[in-house]
């Protein structure tokens, strides 16, 4: 199959007009043969055969053609030229549809790995991995695990989220004569039916009410101590579910004299929380924060190890504490700060803001033997 | 219909509609009809109105300023937007200043039209885009031609006002037929228009809250940057947001912001040579306002700052193509 150019060096013109077909469709021309005239905006011009052999129009007498566009096709034979509008018309009939499902590669791949049909993703839109994982029934065990029956008079305490923060609120339950963790949730199905530390993860945060209602547990507490965000959604969730949050403070910590301590807060080992203190609820404070004298605290706040306020210090809600962080009396933290590890906050911070901190980098080399 | 046709029928309309409508430009009357094509058979059909002028873009300004002042509404055609540079002093010390220096008792709403840009190999002096020299001239629009825009739409806007603007058209964009959002779509993108006569159209493969990077392109740029980030959506999963404006300079950001405090990247495209430009302002104006926001400093695509070559091949390597979009934003996106 050889094309039919139009020979052109306008470089004014993007586009002519097919003026005239000398040769017919489907007729067998010789090579430089004279095959049709087309007009641009500075002359016509002949376009001849390249080579001989049977002609297939591409372009109609009268038409506008791109002058970087074939005219037409040359053939060896009538069989080949019959053979190339076959496949055309094939080609065209396997494209797909306008009116079936649009989907990426990937997610026509992913498709296929799990077994998900794509027309029946009634989305009006691309679909994409993301649609098509979500289409798949999450795989959940056929029976979950029962609640373990708490020890009569001790509070029997529900742990949200089944990941390294619930081993820290095993443990510090662990040490507790009062408290006693008899079940998890968490909304990632691949742990469902799992155990931390002996304690079953019996399903979704979906199963609070029912849960709560079946009256297998006394109090919930949330296990995730990294997004102040998240502990703030699944106090509202628990709320909404008439569901109450329970404290989970550390035997080695030291609660003074004259500290009013909300629900729902995580107090890791060796916290320190002083006198006159105020505290809000569903705080997860890691091991090491000292919260100086008549600091007030507010609610859903996440820290790392050895954070330490001195006295009078107020910190709003919502707020992300990194590692190491020291802050002056009277600073106000407004909510949904964040603070970088290594911190020296020495005036208020407004809400949403970040405090950023230099990086401190320490080099380390191989000893000189 | 191809957009130098929708364009030609767009002046045809103006012409028609509003008898101070003048062209004025070199070969623009018929039979030529325009280096491409754009008024081909309007001298024919307003032969008082549409007329050719001698070799010289300072004349055309001149003459535009002059009509524009006593009343008419010239539209003048610079055959080629490399010979923008002689009409810089007309349009920056004089048509953009009348308004403001006579308090609005003047007013110069001349609107020049300027076919731009490379990739066809026609050398130094003709492939340039030097609409960079003309942004941020106090008083003065810039507007670039898309294929997302109806210039019926940008010439009732430029004809209503009396400011005077710059239209530039990339010339690969006349041999292109309009893509106009249709539903909330342009072809299989998602698409929508923001801000007032000359909106900035947002287009993506999958809602904007799944993107991870914005694009801001204008011209025949755009239209480049679009199938880039179809194919980029449908073969690896690489979600992008298009940004297109059609008034390039003064630019309306919020659109721009919008899109960025979702992805947190964003990545300027300009055929312009690199340094001093579009997208550089772009990058000042949005680490400025969504500072804390932005996940890596904003990347500028623009062409290497050299001489545009004849050869095509060449060429190809120093203008903004496909090519240099995608790496772009890949690299942002990962």
């Amino acid at each position: 199959m050889n094309p039919v150019l139009v020979p052109t060096n306008d470089v004014n013109s993007e586009h002519g007009i097919l003026v005239m077909w000398f040769a017919d469709d489907g007729a067998e021309v010789e090579k430089d043969e004279l095959l049709a005239e087309v007009e641009t905006s500075k002359a016509v011009l002949e376009v001849l055969a390249p080579v001989g052999g049977v002609l297939l129009h591409t372009a109609a007498k009268g038409t506008e053609v791109p002058l970087s566009q074939p005219i037409a096709h040359l053939f060896e034979d009538a069989a080949a030229r019959s053979s190339f509008i076959e496949q055309q018309a094939a080609a065209a009939a396997a494209a797909p549809s306008p009116d079936g499902p649009r989907a990426t590669v990937k997610a026509v791949q992913r498709a296929a790995e799990l077994g998900v049909d794509l027309s029946t993703l009634k989305l009006d839109r691309l679909i994409t991995v993301k649609d098509v994982e979500a289409a798949v029934a999450p795989a959940v065990p056929d029976t979950l695990p029962e609640p373990l029956v708490g020890a009569p008079g001790r509070q029997r305490i529900l742990i949200i989220g089944a990941a390294l923060g619930a081993t820290q609120v095993l443990d510090i339950l662990a040490g507790s004569r009062t408290q006693q963790a008899v079940a998890i949730v968490d909304d990632d199905t691949s742990r469902w039916g799992a155990e931390v530390h002996g304690v079953p993860v019996v399903g979704g945060s979906g199963r609070l009410s029912e849960l709560f209602a079946t009256g297998v547990f006394d109090a919930a507490i949330i296990a995730i101590g990294k997004s102040p965000a998240v502990r703030a959604r699944f106090r509202e969730a628990c709320s909404a579910a008439g569901v109450p949050l329970a404290n989970a403070i550390d035997p080695t910590a030291k609660i003074a004299t004259d500290v009013e301590l909300g629900q729902g807060n995580i107090i890791c080992a060796f916290c320190h929380v002083a006198t006159g203190v105020r505290m809000g609820d569903n705080n997860f404070f890691s091991a090491y924060n000292s919260f100086d004298h008549h600091s007030v605290i507010g609610s859903d706040n996440a820290s790392g190890p050895s954070c330490y306020t001195s006295g009078k210090v107020t910190i709003g809600s919502r707020i992300r504490f990194g590692t190491g962080i020291v802050i002056e009396p009277d600073v106000v933290i407004g909510d949904d700060a964040a603070i970088a590890s290594g911190a020296v906050i020495v005036s208020s911070v407004p809400a949403e803001h970040a405090v950023k901190t230099k990086i401190v980098t320490t080099t380390v080399v191989p000893l000189r033997r | 219909m191809i957009f130098a046709k929708e364009l030609g029928d767009t002046l045809r309309g103006a012409l028609t509609d509003d008898p101070r409508v003048v062209l004025l430009g070199e070969d623009i009357a018929d039979p030529y009809g325009g280096a491409f094509k754009v008024t081909r058979g309007l001298s024919t059909a307003f032969p008082q109105r549409v007329r050719t002028t001698p070799i010289s873009e300072g004349a055309i300004a001149g003459v535009s300023a002059g009509l524009a002042l006593a009343g008419y509404r010239p539209i003048a055609e610079v055959m080629f937007g490399d010979f923008l540079t002689l009409m810089f002093d007309q349009v920056v010390n004089h048509i953009a200043k009348y308004q403001a220096m006579y308090a609005g008792q003047a007013t110069c709403p001349v609107v020049v039209r300027a076919a731009t840009g490379g990739h066809r190999g026609y050398g130094p002096t003709h492939s340039q885009s030097l609409e960079k020299h003309f942004l941020g001239v106090p008083h003065l629009r810039v507007v670039a031609a898309s294929l997302f825009h109806d210039p019926r739409e940008v010439f009732s806007d430029f004809l209503g006002r009396d400011e005077p603007v710059l239209y530039v058209e990339h010339k690969l964009l006349y041999p292109q037929h309009l893509t106009l959002p249709v539903n909330g779509r342009i072809g299989d993108l998602l698409a929508t228009s923001e801000g007032g006569p000359l909106p900035t159209v947002r287009l993506s493969a999958v809602p904007v809250e799944d993107c991870t990077v914005s694009v801001l392109a204008y011209g025949y740029q755009a239209m480049l940057a679009a199938k880039v980030i179809e194919r980029l959506a449908m073969e690896e999963e690489i979600f992008a947001e298009l940004l297109v404006p059609a008034q390039i300079a003064p630019m309306d950001w919020a659109p721009v912001e919008r899109s960025v405090a979702v992805t947190g990247r964003l990545v300027t495209v300009e055929e312009g040579a690199d340094g001093w430009s579009w997208g550089t302002e772009a990058a000042s104006v949005i680490s400025r306002r969504l500072f804390g926001r932005l996940r890596r400093p904003v990347d500028v695509v623009a062409s290497e700052a050299t001489v545009i070559p004849s050869s095509k091949t060449k060429e190809a390597s120093i203008l903004v193509g496909s090519a240099q979009i995608e790496a772009a934003i890949r690299a942002a996106a990962r």
